[in-house]
């Protein structure tokens, strides 16, 4: 980046940062148009975008803000009052600079917006004549110490080509002013030193100034050339700034300590945190089964401690670094004073807004996509929500309409409430309207509940407006708002009370990447589903589900609760038998409620979203994905996606079709039984095979519990019996036995143990997990063909 | 002595010459077979090869994108390319492979019968894609001529491609 680039960046922030606090300023300094430091504040900001403009040659924005400066300058010193009228070109002449400044970011340069006839306006108002600023010729008389004036003067000789018109007697009068102005502010911020015990040498100007500017060394005052080169004049402009800045923000010490980082950055160190959780879940698991394994062992005490701290440490990391992305609210808040007051004026309604909360910190990626909402919501608040004043009066309210904006933390979330006390919104009125517009059916409307038809006026093509006007009533708008806050994975939420008021609460979530899920199994599969949408968990057994209308319902205390089966949703084939007891996770989003009922709950943990990529983007129901401790991939559900797409889906839950597609199929000859032998022995198989081969029928082996529970799965074939040997690595005989007995299919399939423990406790022990015959080994090879011919039901025809 | 020398290197570099000039019209593709047919895939664009391990279903997709998979943090779709071609499914297999390939930002991996082996194969020897598949839509990129039949070779950037 060369030099003037730099300095442009520079240039750039700087003068953002400052437009942002300015409009709030304006709108306050119309409330109090007597305040002499929000003048200052103002009018320095209009000050210093001149300085540096001109020095960057942008002439149209020095321009702008050359007559800005006029105007304000006069209005600081009494000279003119700010009155609406006043304001309105001030506001539409910070507009401009906005807009100047937005194309220089774009452009770098400043071209393409016409300024003249909003210098024109600030040129009446500043009296016709316009420009009040000094001539070159006067830099003589000008002291060290009035480094602004000599800048002012600078800047007036390379930008304002017609200083020359101005008339002596009003030049002086100026310098007089600003010389006193200056004096002034010396003195008080003298006084503030003193008072602030602070021994403050008894030395002429120049070095008190010196002493004050300390705080900021890269600032100390120069001394200032009559031609200062370009490079002079920006460090002047940033010395001035600082020290003029000084007296308005009290004490000069208390300098915050910041860093400008760029956001990549941070985002890259963001992302690493997410890997860092991932493997912090592995660690976690992989501790559980050591645990598990290693009961008793010394050293996994000391591992118990290592895994809890990389643990806390890693959480605690993660809360730092989200912090670092952490903006004020109140940076989104500050541009609604001035939408206000610019949507009365046009409206012709009295409205006030009242802010609080605008300290509540969120994530910068969530700060940024809330204002667009938020503009749509308040916009609406003064179009259709507050009255007009006539009106207002007559219902027996104040004139001037209230909106509230705050925002607060509740639990994992940031609320953001916008509150007014219009007209509020009618359930009925609504209902109509969709009617109207054939965006809901009569069925619907009657079957809507208060919550639900306030919750129309998020559908697209909705609108309430009888006329569309300048601000609303085109029927886009709340959509839009609908989805950018789905987009946050938030939630709106709206009350209202006709002729009392509506208030609507943004639910966000604090950040985006992590986020807390409650996990669910069905069948074999697992998902997850975001903690901020589900209300509760209710175990019921299946004779507490009613069918309605072709769709499963429950009873939740007082309300009756649609339900809708996960698998029906994600197309899992049901291959497990279901048992009597289900699981129903009820979702809550807004006023909708639904019941999702799960096979089992697994339990709540910390994940890590991850996009599902280009090329599975957009599946209706996935948010995403996550990867569990056990390096499995696990998918999160939309929970807004899930809720329109249960509307869709007739209940399969009642009559869950419980056929056993256990064909017994017709055996023509011995070779058409199958029996699989599962032990992690050579020989005992080969004694098995030895013992069951004279019968003719078809033996598969594995070699552990793990292998035959695949080979099932498989569903190649279709086994008559299973000889299990309890001891196997991987996985055992009497876990097989349980994870089969999981199958339906597999139900009624004969399990033998054939084992060397001969205990009774394994005796029960498989009969718990599902075994039906126990043999010990030894055995003879009569007795196990013999035990074996009778669990197949062979037919004794096949007998050779 | 340094007459040997200088014959011995300029005998070198023309060898170098030869290699390098050829090296322009030499393709590199890895072969591997689906059902019957073996196709190659340009070596480049495969960034690994792995035995298959378990992946998670995705609801509401094409038969034969079998899923997702972890590749050590990332999640990768997974396309079972038999179906995709229109052979039935298969067991999976010992020589069974994910191919996982990427053009730019798109990746994804692919379920392979076999992998056969790297191939070089000179430009000349590559023909078009037969008139019958031609158009936009083919994965076909063009036929590799071999010595002991012929060899189809794919285009990528379509399989990586989202097509439903």
């Amino acid at each position: 980046m060369d030099e003037f680039q730099e300095i442009l960046q520079d240039f750039l922030v700087e003068s953002f940062e400052l437009i942002e606090q300015l409009d709030q300023d304006l709108v306050e300094l119309e409330n109090r148009p007597d305040d002499l430091e929000l003048l200052n504040g103002i009018f320095r900001v209009a000050h210093t975008v001149k300085g540096a403009s001109s020095f960057l040659n942008f002439d149209v924005l020095t321009h702008l803000t050359h007559h800005m400066e006029d105007v304000l300058n006069k209005a600081r010193h009494g000279e003119l009052r700010i009155t609406p009228d006043v304001m309105d070109v001030v506001l539409e002449s910070i507009d401009l600079m906005k807009a100047l400044l937005h194309t220089i970011r774009d452009t770098s340069s400043d071209g393409g917006i016409e300024v003249g006839a909003c210098v024109v306006r600030l040129d009446k108002i500043s009296g016709g004549d316009g420009d009040i600023v000094s001539p070159v010729v006067q830099a003589a008389v000008v002291e060290e110490e009035l480094e602004e004036l000599i800048e002012e003067m600078i800047e007036e000789t390379s930008t304002e080509p017609d200083y020359e018109n101005m008339e002596e007697d009003e030049i002086e009068a100026e310098i007089e002013r600003l010389l006193a102005q200056r004096q002034n502010e010396d003195k008080a911020k003298r006084a503030a030193k003193i008072a602030a015990g602070e021994s403050v040498p008894e030395a002429p100007p120049a070095p008190t100034e010196e002493a004050e500017a300390k705080p900021t060394p890269k600032l100390a005052p120069k001394p200032v050339p009559v031609t200062p080169t370009p490079k002079a004049v920006l460090h002047h402009d940033d010395d001035n700034d600082a020290r003029a800045a000084a007296p308005a923000k009290k004490a000069p010490t208390t300098v915050e300590q910041t860093i400008r980082v760029d956001v990549k950055r941070l985002d890259h160190l963001m992302n690493l945190i997410g890997e860092l959780v991932l493997a912090k879940n592995r660690l976690i698991k992989i501790n559980d089964d050591v645990e598990e394994r290693y009961e008793g062992e010394e050293f996994l005490e000391e591992l118990n401690q290592v895994v809890s701290i990389v643990s806390l440490v890693t959480t605690d990391l993660q809360i730092a670094v989200m912090k670092t992305r952490m903006l004020p609210v109140g940076k989104v808040f500050n541009k609604f004073p001035r939408m206000i007051r610019d949507l009365t004026r046009e409206l012709n309604k009295k409205i006030e807004l009242e802010i609080s909360g605008e300290d509540t910190e969120l994530d910068k990626s969530i700060v940024e996509e809330i204002g667009d909402p938020l503009v749509h919501i308040i916009r609406n608040s003064c179009d259709h929500g507050i009255e007009m004043p006539s009106v207002r009066l007559a219902a027996g309210k104040d004139e001037t309409g209230i909106i509230g904006l705050k925002a607060y933390n509740e639990g994992n979330q940031i609320v953001i409430q916008i509150d007014d006390d219009g007209k509020g919104l009618d359930p009925v009125m609504l209902k109509n309207k969709s009617l109207e517009k054939g965006l809901i059916t009569e069925k619907e409307a009657d079957a809507m509940s208060d919550k639900e038809a306030f919750a129309l006026i998020f559908k697209p093509g909705f609108s309430t407006a009888a006329s569309v006007t300048n601000v609303s009533g085109r029927g886009v708008g709340m959509d839009v708002v609908k989805t950018n806050i789905e987009k946050l994975n938030g939630i709106i939420d709206i009350e209202s009370q006709v002729g009392v008021g509506t208030s609507m609460k943004l639910k966000i979530p604090l950040t985006l990447a992590i986020i807390q899920a409650l996990l669910v199994g069905v069948q074999e599969e697992y998902y997850a589903i975001p903690l901020a949408s589900v209300l509760e968990t209710v175990r019921i057994s299946k004779d507490e589900i009613y069918t309605v209308e072709g769709r499963s319902v429950m009873r939740l205390r007082e309300d009756v609760l649609s339900l809708v089966h996960i698998g029906d949703i994600f197309e899992v084939e049901r291959i497990l038998d279901s048992s009597e007891h289900a699981y129903v996770v009820v979702l809550g989003l807004g006023a909708q409620k639904l019941g999702l009922i799960v096979d089992t709950l697994v339990g709540q943990e910390e994940i890590v979203i991850k996009s599902l990529g280009e090329y599975l983007k957009g599946i209706d129901g996935i948010a995403g994905a996550t990867i569990r401790g056990d390096g499995g991939v696990t998918l999160i559900v939309d929970v807004v996606a899930l809720m329109e797409m249960a509307k869709g889906i007739k209940s399969t839950v009642a009559s869950s079709s419980n056929e056993t597609a256990q064909i017994a199929k017709e055996k023509s000859k011995a070779s058409d039984y199958k029996v699989m032998m599962v032990d992690d022995s050579k020989t005992d198989r080969t004694i098995m095979r030895k013992s069951l081969e004279p019968l003719g029928i078809t033996l598969i082996e594995a070699v552990d519990g793990q292998e035959a529970l695949n080979i099932l799965k498989q569903g190649d074939h279709n086994f008559d019996a299973m000889l299990i040997d309890i001891e196997m690595p991987r996985m055992d005989g009497y876990t097989l036995a349980t994870e089969i007995k999981k199958y339906n299919r597999y139900k009624n399939l004969p399990l033998i143990a054939v084992t060397s423990r001969s205990g009774k406790s394994d005796r029960m022990r498989g009969v718990e997990s599902g075994m039906i015959e126990y043999i010990t080994k030894p055995y003879s090879s009569d007795y196990l063909s013999s035990v074996v011919q009778r669990n197949i039901n062979f037919k004794s025809e096949f007998l050779s | 002595m340094s007459d040997k020398l200088k014959e011995i290197i300029n005998q070198q570099a023309e060898r170098q010459n030869v290699v390098l000039s050829q090296l322009d019209d030499i393709v590199q593709l890895v072969g591997f077979v689906i059902g019957d047919e073996e196709y190659a895939v340009p070596i480049l664009s495969i960034q690994e090869i792995i035995k298959p391990f378990p992946w998670t279903r995705v609801p509401q997709v094409p038969k034969y994108v079998l899923g997702v998979f972890n590749l050590r943090g990332a999640v990768i779709p997974l396309i079972d390319l038999r179906t995709k071609f229109g052979i039935g499914a298969k067991k999976h297999t010992d020589e069974t492979r994910f191919i996982v390939m990427r053009n730019g930002d798109d990746v994804a991996g692919f379920v392979i019968d076999r992998l056969t082996m790297a191939i070089r194969i000179k430009k000349d020897k590559i023909g078009p894609a037969p008139d019958t598949v031609n158009g936009d839509e083919t994965l076909i990129d063009g036929v590799g001529k071999q010595e002991d039949g012929i060899i189809t070779i794919l285009k990528v950037d379509k399989l990586l491609e989202r097509d439903f």
